[in-house]
């Protein structure tokens, strides 16, 4: 609990907390001004709201949402490596994951921000547009609860990356490469769409009961081996230098 | 001190950096989804291009979309976060040189990293075209020429972009938020396309670019072309205007 709180002091000057607000503005944006310059085509066909805007408006605002994580996940490390910080925080009597741990917890409950800001787009657009309100706060709430449930390994796997990568630049690169392979893998393979940045692609809105609770599987089946590739980097960073 | 031993002293600098490890593994990734489609080029009768055109295009698209205006930003953050750690940069400004002149070098060097970026990929589009005539019976390789000339296209359309992201990272000084405004500005770049303001947003002019040779090269296809005017002035005073301010405002924060 203590480091979580050290690591919200640590990112008050940084500008961490202004990327993720204004990360959800620009993803809430996106179906507000899809619909609001589009409606015209989009409302002669009959469907049902939440599965299609998901559809039109998904594949970019997941994009800004792991864009987010990559980017904030290299600063969060970038702090420790500039000026040597990490060499302090390894002589002080604490575990040396608790750091690890305490910048997942933060960008986990930070990127809540960018996901209600876009639910609140979503349920504007459907409110609207579509003229359907309240009756879709379930579904709608399943939606994004699901989007944040596959966005943990995201997180896991850019932290890990950043923790690994000294340079902040590496890490950044590597997100970005893997933000790009996530893009070009088919999403209806059920293995490769697994990959921690493909998984986030995908809409709990157009998709039946067992998938959804085999994705969910799938992606706490995949933090867990990312919490261990954790243990398993200090352990081998430490016997190297 | 001359500008070419000034370039010359940038690139040394980043010679360590590995960029191009990034590069490479960016670009094979690129071309495996074409390698392993292959046979997908077949089936674009509807559309009316060629399969090896489609092949070469649909490769190019996937890279100006995202991929190379993302390895730009991360290229910026590479030739500043350099200078910022461990304060190299005050060094390099207690020296007699320009401030602009150093910012200059340093853009130089970013355009090149670029231009090795679009190089690797065509090197890349020749190996896995030839992997692909191998496999299929099939020519897919295009004449030189006719990539080189794309490949130019490409790169000069992407200089205004490669300006802007230059001039956000210098500018802001948090590389969170020039890596961020960086980031979100080339998402909705898909939008922009579409709309009769494209020639205003830099980060658009790859990907439109290689969107209108895609609608010149099928038949069938009728994608919008760039007119030159707006187009180029606007371009131009976007570049000029990124690098002016780029130039001013290089080095400020540290002189405080």
């Amino acid at each position: 609990m203590k480091s979580i709180f050290l690591e919200w002091k640590k990112i008050r000057r940084t500008g961490f907390f202004p990327l993720f607000l204004g990360g959800g503005i620009v993803a809430g944006a996106v179906p507000i001004i899809h619909m609001a310059v589009r409606s015209k085509v989009y409302l002669i066909e009959q469907t049902p709201p939440i599965p299609f805007l998901f559809y039109e408006n998904w594949q970019m605002m997941a994009m800004v949402n792991m864009l987010l994580v990559v980017t904030g996940s290299s600063l969060l490390y970038h702090l420790e490596y500039d000026h040597y910080a990490m060499e302090k925080w390894k002589s002080l009597p604490m575990r040396e994951s608790s750091i690890f741990f305490g910048k997942v917890i933060l960008t986990i409950s930070m990127s809540t921000l960018p996901l209600g800001m876009e639910a609140g787009a979503i349920a504007f657009c459907s409110y609207h547009w579509f003229e359907v309100g309240s009756s879709l706060l379930k579904e709608l709430w399943k939606s994004f609860a699901y989007a944040f449930l596959l966005m943990i390994p995201c997180i896991l796997l850019s932290l890990l990356l950043s923790e690994a990568c000294k340079n902040m630049w590496v890490s950044l690169g590597i997100g970005v490469i893997c933000l790009f392979t996530a893009t070009m893998l088919p999403t209806n393979n059920f293995l490769l769409s697994l990959f921690p940045f493909a998984t986030n692609f995908q809409m709990a809105a157009s998709m039946d009961r067992t998938k959804i609770i085999y994705y969910i599987y799938g992606s706490a089946l995949e933090s867990l081996i990312l919490v261990l590739a954790e243990f398993l980097l200090i352990k081998v960073r430490r016997s190297f230098t | 001190m001359n500008y070419l031993s000034l370039v010359m002293i940038e690139f040394k600098k980043i010679k360590s950096s590995k960029v191009l490890y990034i590069f490479l593994i960016a670009t094979v990734i690129l071309w495996i989804p074409s390698i392993s489609n292959v046979h997908l080029n077949f089936t674009m009768e509807n559309q009316g291009i060629s399969p090896e055109n489609n092949f070469f295009i649909q490769g190019f698209m996937g890279m100006s979309w995202f991929m190379f205006p993302a390895s730009m930003v991360v290229g910026t953050v590479l030739v500043t976060q350099t200078e910022r750690a461990n304060k190299g940069i005050l060094k390099m400004l207690t020296l007699p040189i320009g401030r602009a002149k150093l910012c200059l070098a340093k853009f130089i060097v970013l355009l090149t990293l670029g231009a090795i970026k679009i190089f690797m990929a065509a090197c890349a589009y020749y190996m896995s075209a030839a992997l692909c005539s191998a496999t299929q019976n099939y020519n897919f390789i295009l004449p030189p020429f006719f990539v080189a000339k794309e490949i130019i296209l490409l790169f000069l359309s992407s200089i205004p972009m490669i300006a802007f992201f230059w001039a956000l990272s210098v500018c802001i000084q948090v590389p969170l938020f020039s890596v961020g405004i960086g980031f979100a500005s080339i998402v909705p770049s898909v939008f922009i396309i579409n709309t009769k303001v494209w020639f205003a947003y830099p980060m658009s002019y790859p990907f439109f670019l290689i969107t209108s040779e895609y609608g010149k090269l099928a038949k069938n296809l009728n994608t919008s072309q760039a007119e030159p005017i707006p187009f180029i002035p606007t371009a131009i005073f976007i570049t000029v205007l990124c690098i002016a301010i780029s130039c001013l405002c290089f080095g400020q924060d540290e002189r405080r």
